[in-house]
Order: C-alpha cells, then sequence, then structure tokens
C-alpha cells in the first residue's frame, strides 16, 4: 500500500515535471507558406540617393544625379553612378531624398529621416573643386542638410561625398558622432 | 638532486636483484574471489593487478583469480572491473593467501550514466585534460570559454569580455564539438560572436579532448570535445547541497548559485538534483575608461531525476540558459570611415560611466535542454544505453538602431531572430571487458528545423543525419599495451530554403553529405612514472548554412561576405603524439599534434572591394583550402620543496595553408606561463590554503597572410594574477572553499588578437574578485 502511495507520489512529480519541460518551442515551418511570402520583419533597405538641383537664378536648367543599387547591399553592383554637372559660379538649391525602390511603390525614406530630423546629419565632403555647401533646413537646434545651396566657383574636377550620419542623442552640429547610414562619393565636374 | 635520482635508481635495480636472486623461494599464490559488495553476486573479468610486479589476473566467471609465483613482501593491489572506481589495497604475502575482494559494484552503474564516455581502468589514446578541483573553484563565475582557457593549448574567441568561444589548437565555433551532458550542444554556433549557451555551474567536471574525435561524436569534432560534465546523483538516502557565491570588482558582477541533491531512501534508487544560477554583472572598464554597454543579465536553472537499479534505471535532465548580453556601444559601426575612424581613436568615440542597464545592441537567446536516459544490462555481456535529447534554441539580436520608421520600431523586435530545434537519438550497446578486449557499438540520429526572422542572414533549413560507429579496445595481459580503432559511418541530408530578396521567391537547395571515416590510437605504459600516447584520427564536418550562404552585408564585420553552395566537407586527418612523465618532484606532459585538414573553409579576402550605398567594403568569399595546423602544447611542475612549486605551460601553433603558401588569419597566438604556488600546511582551522602568483605572456602573432585585416595583430603582453584560497571544515561533511584573485594586478594596457573588439577598445583592466563555495 505504502509503495502504492509512494509510486503515485513519483508518477505526479513526473507528470509536474514533464509539463514545465518543453515549454519552449519554434511556433514556426522552415517550410515557407508560399513560395513568395518573405520571411517574417524582413529588413528596410535604402537603395537610392537622389539630388536635385535648382539654379537659384533660374537661368540653368534643372538637374538630377543618382546612386542606385537596386539589389542592396552586396550582390549585383549598383546600376547608377551619375557624375555631378554643375555650372560655374552659380547658386542652386540642392534636395537629397532616399529611397528604397526594392518596394514598389517606390518608399521615401527621406520623410522618416525628416520625422527624426533631430537625430540625422546629412554631411557633404568637397574635395577639389570650388564649391562651398551650406544646409539650409534646420531640426530646431542644429541643421539637417535635407535641403542645401551649393555656391559653385572657377571650373573645376573633383569629387563630393554625401554622407547620412545617425546621431541619436549625441547630434552636436558636426559630422564627428555617430555611424553612417549612407556614404556616397559622386565624381564631380565644374563646368 | 641528481644524487637523489641515482639512489633512486640503485635502489630501485636493488630491489629487483632481490626479486630475481629470490626467484626459487617466489612460489606463493594469492587467489580469492571478487564479488558486488552489495549482492555478493561474482564480478567477472575484474582485473586484480599488483602495482609492485607490473602483472595481475583476470578473475573468471566465477569471479575467482589466482596470481602465482609471489614473493615474500608487501603489494600493492589495485582491483577494477569495467566502469567501477578502482579499489586499492595493501597485501603482505608470507605464504600462500586468500583474499576476496569487494568492489562496490553498484556504484558502477550510477557513473555510467553520468560518464558515459568510459573507460575508468583505461588509459584514452588521446588524452583528456581536465580541471582540477582548484582550477574549478578558481572559475567560478567565468562564462565556459573562460573557464576552460586554464588547460593548455586552450584559448578563448571573445567578443568583449561576455561573449567567449573556446578554441583548442586555433579551432573554434564548428570546429569544435561541446558535449553538455553527454549531448552534442546544438544551437547557433556557427558564429563567432555565438557563445556556448550554457551555465557553468551545472559541471563539477569541464573538461577537453585534444584530437579528432570523429569516431563517437559525429561531425564538427575536428579540433576536439569539450565535456561538460554534472556529478552523479545521490546513491544513498538524504540530501546534500552546494551554494556558490562569487563576485568581481570589474564590472561589479555578481554570481550566486545554488545545488541541492536527493536520494529518497524509501524508494530506492530514486534520486534528484535542482540547480540554479544567477548573474549579473555591469560595464567593464578597461585601465583607463568604461566601456559602454557591457553589461550582462543570466538566469538559468536544471533539475534531474533519475531512478537507478543494478540492472536497469532511466534519468532525465532539464536545463534553461537564458541571457541578455550587452553589446559594446563604440563597436557599432555603419561602415569602413567608421571603422578607419574608430581605430585611429586613443579612446572609444562613445564614452560611459558605470551601469547596469542593457541597451542596444544587445542579444538574447534562450536555450532549452532536455535528455532522458536509459540503461539495461544486458546479461553479464554488456550494457545498452538508449538516450532522446530535445534542444530549443531561441537567438535574437537587437541592433543599435530601432527602425526608422515608427510603426515598426514601436514593436521593438529584434532585427535578426533564429529558432533551432534539435532531436537527438542515440543507442548505444558497450560490451563488458572480455578478457583483454571491450567492444562499443552504436548509432545515433539527429533532427534539426531552424526558422528565421528579420534580416536576411542565414535561411530556413531541416536538417537529419544518421550515423553507425564501432570501437574495439585491446589490452595487453600485463596492462602495459593498449590498442584502440574504430571506425563510422555518417549520412547528412539537408534541406534549405533560402529567401531571395532581388527576385522575391524563395530558392530550395537540396544537400546530402556521406563520410566514412576511422582511427587508430596506442598507449604504451612502461612504469608507473611514463604514459606515451599516439593516436590518428579522422574527423569531418559539412559546411554550415552561413559558409554556404552568406550574401551581403556583415554589419559587425564591416565587411561582404558571400557563402558558395558548391562547398564540399571539410576533413581532418589528426595524428597527435603525447608523453606524460611524472615523478615526486616532477611533472611533464607534453602533446604534439599534426592536423591536416583538406577543403578547409575559411574567409579569403578578394578584390574589387563591393561599393553600395554605405560606401566601399572589402569583399571576402567562402573559400576552400586544404590547411595544416601543427603544434605542440607542453606543461611542465616541478617541485623545489614539497610546498613549493613552478607551473610552466606553453603552446605554439603553426596553422598554413598550402593551397595559397600563406598563414592562416584569425590563429591564436603562441604563448607561455610561468606561474609558482606555496601550499601551507600549518593551520589548524583552514585547510588547502595556497598562495600563488601567475604571469602570462602572450606573443604578437606574426604569422598572418598579408591584407587579410584592417588592423596588424596587437603586440605581445604580459599579465601579472594573484590568487589565495583555503578550505574551512565547518561541521562535519561541511566545507568552505574560499578563493580570492587579482587578474591583470599592474592594471596592463593591452589588445589580444583574438577578441573582435580589438579594433575598437583595450582589453579589461584590474579585476578582485572573490568565490565562495559552501558544500553542505
Amino acid at each position: 500500500m505504502k509503495t502504492i502511495r509512494n509510486y503515485s507520489i513519483l508518477a505526479i512529480a513526473l507528470l509536474t515535471l514533464f509539463t514545465v519541460s518543453c515549454s519552449k518551442k519554434d511556433d514556426d515551418s522552415p517550410v515557407p507558406v508560399s513560395t513568395t511570402t518573405p520571411p517574417a520583419h524582413e529588413e528596410e533597405l535604402i537603395t537610392s540617393l537622389i539630388i536635385s538641383f535648382v539654379d537659384t537664378a533660374g537661368v540653368q536648367p534643372n538637374v538630377q544625379y543618382a546612386f542606385r543599387d537596386p539589389d542592396g547591399d552586396g550582390g549585383n553592383a549598383p546600376t547608377q553612378q551619375d557624375t555631378i554637372r554643375l555650372v560655374a559660379n552659380t547658386y542652386y538649391n540642392a534636395t537629397v531624398q532616399i529611397l528604397n525602390e526594392a518596394e514598389n511603390p517606390a518608399e521615401d525614406i527621406t520623410l522618416e529621416v525628416q520625422q527624426e530630423d533631430d537625430e540625422h546629419l546629412f554631411c557633404y565632403d568637397i574635395t577639389n573643386t570650388n564649391v562651398a555647401v551650406t544646409r539650409t533646413d534646420s531640426d530646431g537646434t542644429y541643421e539637417v542638410g535635407i535641403t542645401s545651396r551649393w555656391s559653385t566657383g572657377a571650373v573645376a574636377n573633383g569629387t563630393t561625398k554625401v554622407s547620412l550620419k545617425h546621431q541619436p542623442g549625441i547630434k552636436d552640429g558636426t559630422c564627428a558622432p555617430g555611424d553612417t547610414d549612407i556614404e556616397v562619393t559622386f565624381v564631380t565636374e565644374i563646368q | 638532486m641528481l644524487s637523489n635520482r641515482l639512489f633512486f635508481v640503485v635502489v630501485l635495480s636493488l630491489s629487483f636483484y632481490n626479486c630475481f636472486a629470490q626467484n626459487n623461494t617466489c612460489n606463493y599464490t594469492l587467489s580469492g574471489r571478487v564479488v558486488d559488495e552489495h549482492d555478493r553476486s561474482p564480478l567477472l573479468f575484474a582485473t586484480v593487478y599488483i602495482k609492485e610486479l607490473e602483472r595481475g589476473s583476470v578473475s573468471d566467471d566465477k569471479g575467482n583469480y589466482t596470481i602465482a609465483n609471489l614473493c615474500n613482501g608487501v603489494y600493492t593491489i589495485v582491483v577494477s572491473h569495467l566502469g567501477c572506481e578502482p579499489i586499492t589495497e595493501t597485501i603482505t604475502i608470507t605464504k600462500n593467501k586468500k583474499h576476496n575482494f569487494y568492489p562496490e559494484h553498484h556504484a558502477e552503474e550510477l557513473k555510467e550514466f553520468t560518464l558515459q564516455e568510459g573507460g575508468y581502468a583505461e588509459e584514452k589514446t588521446v588524452a583528456t585534460k581536465k580541471l582540477s578541483e582548484r582550477e574549478l573553484n578558481q572559475s567560478r563565475g567565468k562564462s565556459l570559454g573562460e573557464s576552460l582557457k586554464k588547460i593548455t593549448g586552450v584559448t578563448s574567441l571573445n567578443t568583449g569580455n561576455s561573449i567567449s568561444k573556446p578554441v583548442i589548437h586555433g579551432m573554434h565555433s564548428d570546429r569544435v564539438l561541446i558535449l553538455n551532458n553527454g549531448i552534442r550542444q546544438e544551437g547557433q554556433q556557427w558564429g563567432n560572436e555565438h557563445a556556448p549557451e550554457i551555465d557553468p555551474y551545472i559541471a563539477n567536471n569541464l573538461s577537453v579532448i585534444k584530437g579528432a574525435e570523429g569516431i563517437r561524436y559525429g561531425a564538427n569534432a575536428i579540433a576536439g570535445v569539450v565535456l561538460v560534465e554534472p556529478k552523479a546523483l545521490r546513491d544513498s538516502a538524504g540530501i546534500n547541497g552546494e551554494l556558490n557565491l562569487a563576485g568581481a570588482s570589474n564590472g561589479q558582477l555578481g554570481v550566486s548559485s545554488a545545488m541541492l541533491d536527493g536520494n529518497v531512501g524509501k524508494l530506492k534508487g530514486l534520486s534528484w538534483r535542482l540547480q540554479g544560477t544567477l548573474k549579473k554583472s555591469g560595464n567593464v572598464k578597461t585601465p583607463d575608461y568604461y566601456m559602454k554597454n557591457t553589461g550582462l543579465k543570466e538566469y538559468n536553472f536544471s533539475w534531474a531525476l533519475g531512478f537507478n537499479k543494478e540492472k536497469y534505471g532511466i534519468e532525465m535532465f532539464y536545463s534553461q540558459f537564458n541571457t541578455d548580453i550587452g553589446i559594446f556601444s563604440a563597436a557599432h559601426i555603419g561602415n569602413l570611415t567608421d571603422l578607419q575612424r574608430a581605430i585611429e581613436a586613443e579612446e572609444p568615440l562613445e564614452s560611459a560611466d558605470f551601469t547596469y542597464t542593457i541597451d542596444r545592441p544587445y542579444q538574447h537567446i534562450e536555450h532549452e535542454f532536455f535528455k532522458v536516459k536509459a540503461y539495461l544490462a544486458t546479461g553479464k555481456v554488456g550494457k545498452l544505453n538508449l538516450i532522446y535529447a530535445r534542444q530549443y534554441n531561441l537567438r535574437q539580436e537587437f541592433d543599435k538602431h530601432i527602425s526608422r520608421n515608427d510603426s515598426i520600431a514601436a514593436l521593438n523586435l529584434p532585427e535578426l531572430q533564429f529558432e533551432i530545434t534539435t532531436h537527438i537519438g542515440e543507442l548505444v550497446w558497450k560490451q563488458n571487458r572480455n578478457k583483454a578486449f571491450s567492444a562499443q557499438l552504436g548509432v545515433s540520429t539527429i533532427n534539426q528545423a531552424n526558422t528565421i526572422e528579420g534580416r536576411d542572414f542565414i535561411p530556413a533549413f531541416i536538417k537529419n543525419g544518421t550515423g553507425a560507429f564501432f570501437i574495439e579496445k585491446w589490452r595487453s595481459k600485463n596492462f602495459k599495451f593498449e590498442l584502440e580503432a574504430g571506425a563510422r559511418y555518417d549520412y547528412i541530408s539537408q534541406q534549405v530554403y533560402k529567401w531571395n530578396s532581388r527576385e522575391r521567391v524563395y530558392n530550395y537547395h537540396d544537400f546530402t553529405y556521406n563520410n566514412l571515416s576511422g582511427s587508430l590510437g596506442a598507449v604504451y605504459k612502461p612504469n608507473d612514472h611514463l604514459t606515451t600516447r599516439i593516436n590518428y584520427g579522422m574527423a569531418w564536418r559539412p559546411p554550415n548554412v552561413s559558409e554556404l550562404f552568406s550574401d551581403g552585408l556583415h554589419h559587425g564585420a564591416a565587411s561582404v561576405e558571400y557563402g558558395d553552395t558548391n562547398l564540399v566537407a571539410e576533413k581532418a586527418y589528426n595524428t597527435i603524439l603525447g608523453v606524460d612523465y611524472v615523478n615526486k618532484k616532477i611533472l611533464i606532459q607534453v602533446e604534439g599534434y599534426y592536423n591536416q585538414i583538406d577543403n578547409f573553409i575559411f574567409l579569403k579576402p578578394t578584390l574589387p572591394a563591393t561599393l553600395t550605398i554605405k560606401g566601399a567594403f572589402p569583399t571576402f568569399n567562402y573559400t576552400q583550402v586544404n590547411a595544416v595546423l601543427t603544434g605542440f602544447d607542453l606543461k611542465a611542475q616541478y617541485k623545489f620543496v614539497e610546498q613549493f612549486s613552478w607551473t610552466g605551460k606553453t603552446s605554439f601553433l603553426w596553422a598554413y595553408n598550402n593551397t595559397d603558401k600563406e598563414w592562416l588569419v584569425g590563429m591564436p597566438a603562441n604563448r607561455f606561463s610561468n606561474g609558482l604556488t606555496y601550499e601551507l600546511k600549518v593551520f589548524q582551522l583552514l585547510k588547502k590554503v595556497y598562495l600563488e602568483a601567475n604571469l602570462e605572456t602572450v606573443l604578437e602573432q606574426k604569422n598572418v597572410p598579408e591584407n587579410s585585416d584592417y588592423l596588424a595583430p596587437p603586440s605581445s603582453y604580459n599579465l601579472l594574477g594573484v590568487g589565495v584560497g583555503f578550505t574551512v571544515p565547518t561541521y562535519k561533511q561541511q566545507n568552505l572553499v574560499v578563493n580570492f584573485e587579482i587578474n591583470n594586478v599592474l592594471n596592463t594596457v593591452y589588445r589580444d588578437y583574438l577578441n573582435r573588439f580589438r579594433y575598437y577598445s583595450n582589453e579589461m583592466g584590474r579585476n578582485y574578485s572573490l568565490k565562495l563555495k559552501l558544500t553542505f
């Protein structure tokens, strides 16, 4: 009799332990639901950066230059890497736009940057050309750089590095802090 | 010193001479029976061995043994039975004598359950190096990877201070097999920043087999095997336990771990264990600054239940491992420009004070482990073990920045999530030693399912594997020679569902791998002082999913990495020669190895760099070459006097890519260490008192291929550590073990080649730690 009770205690203990055990499980299956449903929470891409230039005097034609890597980082090489060509001795208003063109319609990521403008800063590093860039927008304290004014000097050839810095809580108006979300170098010709 | 040894040799030869001289009168016989201590049943094939004469006898099927031709004298008799703790007795022979031995046969079954890899009375042809009790006590509070570094030839691959992977003879991750409770630990072990998901407090034995151990354990045991083994469950009625507390100044680490062991007297054979660990640490400090977001949280528990009878038994083990690991913020970079700035900066570009708070970026990991093992004696011939185990592993990686899209950001999801579930089954039959022979044969199966969410890194897959093996051992009659041979066949199939983000469709891949391997080893023990071992072993591993399918930017590594679906399995042919010599003053352990690895997979830098919208990144392709990893480990001890000893350790490794005629990248630097230990025996209240100091020297890794890294390997460094410890007997069997250590006493500023954060930060500065262990 006593043994029976002991064994039933053992059985109950075992049952409890089994219920506690293996409580964690993977609810998904490795086999995809359909051949075209992407994995959950796919990463957002930035595929394209476009800069549009408008002559403030309205004399020179409006121009647009782009860097496009439609399949994201790695994989196929970028499909478009324009040379920025601007007219000498001219003032331009420039607007930068970043897109995810892997989506249809393309997703305008500039809007998300604008919403978090106190964490972001566009930087323009120009080498060997006579161009001065001034950011013309503000997050209330510091510039953002989505819009900017470019004043070109004499004829010259060089490069322009456009970068987007992510500076949450550490933005100080300079390009030093934070990580780089975008960095595109355009060959630049002032004609 | 020399005269001492000379004297010893003279005495030894005299004693031999005596024995031979009296040969005519050496006709006494020692005989009797070897029977089970519990039920007095005869134990067959037990060995009765006379240490002094280096000969012995084996009991017959009635447990009878006879040793003839003995002289007058006092002999040390060692009686062992397969799987049993050997018993030693001293017997004086003046005439023919009858003597029965009563080994505790019951204990054998219990041992058999926890340590299936058997061979107590037997030598392995590849040495197993285990942490001593003191080393284990000293390592408490550290991660598994850090704990094992006390073993010569074992280093670690670190990602900061909290993520540490064991490196054996230059290899890690998918080339090192970790056996948790005798079961392959299965998570996402391919990743450099994926630490083993094991609470070291579950184990009272941490050891490493350095060698290609593919026969017994199957795929992946290319560099060796790490064994994490709990102690056996209680075999007598009652309750006992252990309380561990550890604290360290750097990171303000605190750990508490407790274990309770019980045996229910009323239900004979029923025993249980409960165990749990809590661990917390905050930002770690280098000599000059804190490292931001380097805290850690861990909460683990396990239980075990066993019902062990003499002829059969069943044991269950369950454990959960949960951790949040902060990733050093300044190591998060967007592109190469950021990396260059971080490398050039004197101090990390993000500063911090001390805090326990863990922010993004961090990893959240859960590992659930369940094992059930049943045992049945198959007559007197052997034993059958059946094991089933299930593991579930969740890995979530939270990036530094949440999504720019507010609605997604609000969910606070990990940017990367893997879930992998593994089922393992194993059936092994072990033959009891039959005169000179003993055999082991078994089959094992594995089924694995992996799912992914978030960033496209590795694909979802299903994997199935089956293996069968056979190992035969032979031991000479005088116990001086042992031979071991084994063979194994494995079959693995893997179905992969890879999301192709460019074409917005899944690509299906089907892989199959076959492998036949063998091993041969020998042990020669000419006397009590010297053991020599030689082993030729084969091991293999199929390419892992990251090697097959990497495709794009590896965020943590600032590189674009491409896998190759045409990779074939890696095969290792490892020859190991080991010599152990020990006498009263000296201990020497040397191991030399030559590991030839065909189709060795590694990331090879490729031109040109890959241009992305984040700038240009160096490109790496997973490539296969023929490689040779060769080197030696040496451990030496010398006792100046009984209490005072010196210990020296050194490990050298040369890892060469024979295909491209260049060194292999990312190999641990050569190193050596010198330690002095002073053991005091003057106190009444304190036992096992010791003082020690250790100077570790890690040389600069000069054998690196050109253009393979962003930064040259760091220069050599010396680290001084000191420690003191003692045991306080409190009450009856209770003990309080105290260990106090200071690591990096001189607050040396250094960086280590095998720390992935060496681009960003110095290593941890001075650290005081105190460990208490109370057994009751």
